[in-house]
């Protein structure tokens, strides 16, 4: 097959990217004489337009039926210069790449050994891409129906936005209401302008909107099938349950507050004064801040950093306390004229628009703040007898270096964000991942913050991580563009690279059935076979490797690809001995 | 000699003589081959010499089936003597096919060999010094034995073979049918052919209930009872019946025993023992490293699993400590 093959071979410098470091024109050198090769040439970047240019020009002029370039990861061009072939007239999976940059230029300081790496792989790509295999792209309808998961802020907005386009929305939330966390909620930083009117206008929206079908007291019982074409079982009040069909998923199933009492020295739930940022968000509704015993409090102090940013609780940061604190301490100002506050952080974190002002603002009122180490948070205790305060919070302030003990009639701690219990149970529904402390993993932390590892399922708002109400709303709306940008082309191209089980060799030993990270496998049991459906498949390999029968092969990943490009590796070495 | 009668030898290399008596397991119906062919050579059978091997011309032979691994120029010489005489040579067992049980000498190297052969072990003698040499100088001459290799060979590593019977040994029903096969003259499968086996591993004939498996500890077939009723894997047995050719009639399994594979890799696959290890790990039911070893560690002697029958013709070969 080798000798048949004509194979044009581009070398890109990158710059100097590539080139300061391996000897492209060595690498050209060797490449040309390599059996197959009809063309090899450098250039300074392939990438752009006079370099695809080059790669058009040559499949005509020497009827090129494979390319291989040596240039950056796949990851990076693989689609530029596929585009490329295609327009040349090759099929574009007739292209390989050898990573010259990642992993040769970028991470080698010697240029002899970069520079052999560097023929190593591009000989590896020559032997391989002779069994590379034409493929065209897949499409399956896209149903325009989509499912949001939970009716906070997040899913409020996915719902409207979706249903403002016309198209249908299932909204199924578990508890008896909409609205979320921010239900919970008075003021909102940092321009202070009211939860309730943020909520009611939507709710009030979503619930009148035919398009949207709202199922509260509901939860998803199951989901099947791929991007476009799920089916999903919707459980309410604990029995009755709904088949529903859609074809895109966004789960806003948002967070769950720290539990303040895991924090001994705190004393939440000890003392009946010290509350939490929701207990006073509740008073703040109510539109008076007092003590247990009525009275209003002359001594509040806020504590930051309830269960964040900690070794021993959570470690990140729940990015919108510290703005909170800053809108309780004006809200009680606010409620209790004459009380003196006290807000002790460990850092004032005050990235998002608008925040740095806020904290100017409340700063020039009179609230004290006072920084303390995280690793040695504040501690409260009873107040001595007789005294006119009924609690003593002791903290290292750090910048004064003293230690200062501060009177407290009420205590709030502003309690951090955490993935909710059910996180686990969600993540398997849908099929995405959590990270460590439990929130929904992105596709792309920076480029593809809204999609997940399974087409077809997004996640915005709290449930991805900790979030202030703009970026959720934001998260919301990135994902339904992505839904409505499906439903305008009308169908979904997936990815022709993919596995498939050879029905002859498979025995229906089961060993794959649960190996699948993307629930892609299916078993027959009236067959006896199991069966990949191909859109669902990521072409991760796992079944692959695990197939002990051999009976799976990955589509352009195949044994002998790979075999290939190792003895291409092993051609190159015996060369140079 | 009747020229129309099939002319045929059988030999043994390194070998245990099992697949010898498999041939004679055919029961009667080794009398309608002896009835069809004449046989040259057959160890446990038929006392035929290497010399009158050698007296026939080559290619005379229409047969040569040879069983056991190649472990010492004795067996080396011998594959080559019988795939010069012979039309059809055939690997007949595990051994030949892919090393067999004494590929597994291959996880030690000969010096290693040797010396808990011949010289730490409790059954020689203390002190002990003679190891066994190729050529030994006597009274009278020079003695010599075969050379003991560094690592044994399949068959195919040292001569060109025409077709493979695979099992430890061959189910004589396989080898009846290939036999009748070749003496009504019928045509022959393609060269390179397994032969007297299934395309599909043997979980397809096995009649034990498969369902997902997911396994929180393994077990040795003696350590637990068994679910007569439901696949032996799923129970934490490890059974390398799916990384293995079917064509045996589940010996194993229907005997409440795990398959060890000696039915040898499927068609595509290159290394048995890699799949049955990747069939293992893909079945565990952990996400936690240290619950995933401590699950692991119910698998005493991962390699003689998994490797049992095939590591002479693995990818890994031999150790090369
Ligand atoms: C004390 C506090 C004060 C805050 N103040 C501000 C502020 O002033 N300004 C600001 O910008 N941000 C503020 N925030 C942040 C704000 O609350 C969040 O950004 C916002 O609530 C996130 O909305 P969400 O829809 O993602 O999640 P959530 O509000 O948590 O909504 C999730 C919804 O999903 C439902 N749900 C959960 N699981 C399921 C399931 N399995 N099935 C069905 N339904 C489910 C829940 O019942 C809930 O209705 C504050 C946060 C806290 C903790
Ligand atoms: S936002 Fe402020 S209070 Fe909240 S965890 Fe981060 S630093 Fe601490
Ligand atoms: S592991 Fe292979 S042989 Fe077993 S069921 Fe899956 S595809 Fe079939
Ligand atoms: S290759 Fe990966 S994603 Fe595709 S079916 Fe196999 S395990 Fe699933
Ligand atoms: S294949 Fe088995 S029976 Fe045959 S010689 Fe080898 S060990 Fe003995
Ligand atoms: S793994 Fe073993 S016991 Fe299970 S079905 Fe396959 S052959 Fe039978
Ligand atoms: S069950 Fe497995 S080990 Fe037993 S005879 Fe059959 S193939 Fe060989």
């Amino acid at each position: 097959m080798t000798t048949e093959c004509k194979i044009g071979v581009y070398v890109c410098s990158c710059g100097t990217n590539i080139g300061k470091m391996v000897d492209c024109d060595a690498v050209t050198g060797y490449t040309k004489n390599l059996p197959g090769v009809a063309v090899c040439k450098s250039y300074k970047y392939m990438c752009s337009n006079p370099g695809q240019e080059m790669i058009v020009k040559d499949i005509q002029r020497y009827g090129l039926d494979r390319v291989v370039v040596a240039a950056c990861s796949p990851r990076m061009h693989e689609p530029t210069f596929r585009a490329a072939i295609s327009h040349g007239g090759l099929n574009p999976y007739y292209l390989e790449m050898a990573n010259i940059r990642e992993q040769c230029s970028w991470v080698h300081d010697d240029h002899q050994q970069a520079t052999d790496k560097a023929k190593a792989l591009t000989c590896a790509a020559v032997k391989r891409v002779p069994f590379h295999e034409p493929f065209d792209m897949q499409s399956v309808p896209m149903n325009s129906a989509s499912l949001v998961i939970g009716g906070g802020v997040a899913g409020l907005t996915a719902a409207l936005e979706l249903a403002d386009a016309n198209q249908p929305v299932y909204l199924v939330e578990k508890d008896g209401k909409l609205g979320g966390n921010l239900a919970r909620i008075d003021l909102t930083s940092p321009y202070l302008d009211s939860a309730k009117d943020l909520l009611a206008e939507r709710i009030c929206r979503v619930t009148k909107n035919p398009k949207i079908t709202v199922m509260l007291n509901s939860e998803v019982e199951s989901i099947s099938g791929y991007v476009g074409n799920f089916k999903a079982q919707i459980k309410s009040n604990g029995e009755a349950v709904t088949d529903i069909e859609i074809g895109s998923i966004i789960v806003c199933t948002g967070f769950r507050e720290f539990d303040a009492s895991k924090v001994g020295e705190y004393g939440y739930g000890r003392f009946p004064n010290v509350v939490t940022s929701f207990d006073l968000e509740k008073m703040l509704k109510e539109g008076r801040v007092v003590m247990k015993d009525g009275k209003t409090p002359k001594y509040v102090t806020i504590i930051n950093c309830v269960g964040s940013r900690s070794g021993k609780y959570n470690r990140y940061c729940s990015r919108v306390c510290c703005m909170t604190a800053l809108k309780y301490a004006n809200g009680i100002k606010s409620a209790a004229p004459d009380a003196f506050i006290t807000n002790l952080y460990t850092d004032m974190n005050a990235f998002g628009k608008g925040c740095e002002d806020f904290y100017r603002r409340s700063a020039e009122r009179d609230t004290i703040f006072m920084m303390f180490d995280k690793h040695a948070p504040p501690t409260v205790s009873a107040a001595g007898k007789g005294e006119h305060f009924n609690m003593l919070v002791k903290v290292n302030e750090i910048l004064s270096g003293e230690e200062v003990e501060i009177p407290a009639d009420m205590v709030v701690l502003m309690v951090g964000m955490e993935a909710r219990e059910d996180s686990m149970n969600v993540a398997r529904l849908v099929n995405i991942s959590r990270d460590k402390d439990g929130w929904f993993i992105e596709s792309h932390p920076k480029l593809d913050p809204v999609a997940t590892s399974t087409d077809g399922v997004f996640i915005a708002g709290a449930c991805a991580s900790p979030k202030d109400i703009p970026d959720t709303v934001a998260q919301a709306r990135a994902t339904t563009a992505r839904i409505l940008a499906k439903i305008c082309q009308g169908e979904i191209w997936v990815e022709p690279v993919y596995a498939e089980i050879n029905e002859d060799l498979c025995s229906g030993c089961r060993v794959c059935n649960e190996l699948c990270p993307y629930s892609a496998i299916d078993y027959d049991p009236v067959k006896k076979r199991s069966a990949i459906i191909s859109v669902m498949c990521k072409s991760c390999g796992g079944c692959v490797a695990g197939c002990p029968s051999g009976a799976i092969k990955a589509r352009h990943f195949t044994d002998k690809q790979i075999f290939e490009q190792i003895e291409g590796v092993l051609e190159w070495a015996s060369s140079r001995a | 000699m009747d020229k129309k009668k099939l002319q045929i030898a059988l030999y043994w290399g390194a070998a245990c003589g099992g697949c010898d008596v498999s041939v004679l397991d055919t029961n009667e119906f080794i009398l309608d081959i002896a009835a069809a062919c004449d046989i040259h050579m057959w160890p446990i059978a038929h006392d035929g010499k290497y010399k009158d091997i050698e007296a026939l011309e080559d290619g005379f032979l229409d047969l040569a089936m040879y069983n056991g691994a190649v472990r010492n120029s004795e067996n080396e010489h011998i594959a080559h003597l019988l795939r010069k005489k012979s039309k059809v040579m055939v690997a007949y067992g595990s051994c030949a096919h892919i090393g067999g049980i004494p590929g597994l000498a291959n996880t030690f190297t000969r010096e290693e060999i040797f010396e808990s052969a011949y010289l730490k072990n409790p059954s020689i003698q203390e002190g002990n010094k003679t190891v066994p040499q190729p050529q030994t100088e006597v009274d009278g001459g020079e003695l010599t034995i075969p050379a003991f290799y560094k690592r044994v060979y399949k068959l195919d590593d040292v001569v060109d073979v025409d077709y493979y019977i695979p099992g430890c040994p061959p189910a004589p029903e396989q080898c009846k049918a290939v036999l009748s096969l070749i003496v009504s003259g019928q045509p022959l499968p393609p060269k390179g052919s397994v032969v007297g086996a299934s395309e599909r591993a043997l979980c397809e004939d096995c009649q034990r209930k498969k369902d997902e498996k997911m396994i929180k500890q393994f077990f040795r077939p003696w350590q637990i009872i068994q679910d007569p009723e439901k696949c032996l894997l799923e129970q934490g047995i490890v059974c390398a019946g799916s990384a293995t050719r079917s064509g045996c009639g589940v010996r194993c399994p229907d005997s409440n025993m795990p398959c060890r594979g000696c039915y040898g890799p499927m068609p595509n696959v290159v290394d048995q023992g890699a799949k049955i290890i990747s069939s293992v790990s893909s079945i565990i039911d952990s996400q936690d490293p240290e619950e995933i070893d401590k699950i692991l560690s119910g698998i005493h002697d991962i390699t003689g699993y998994a490797y049992r029958f095939g590591m002479a013709g693995s990818l890994l070969q031999r150790s090369v400590r």
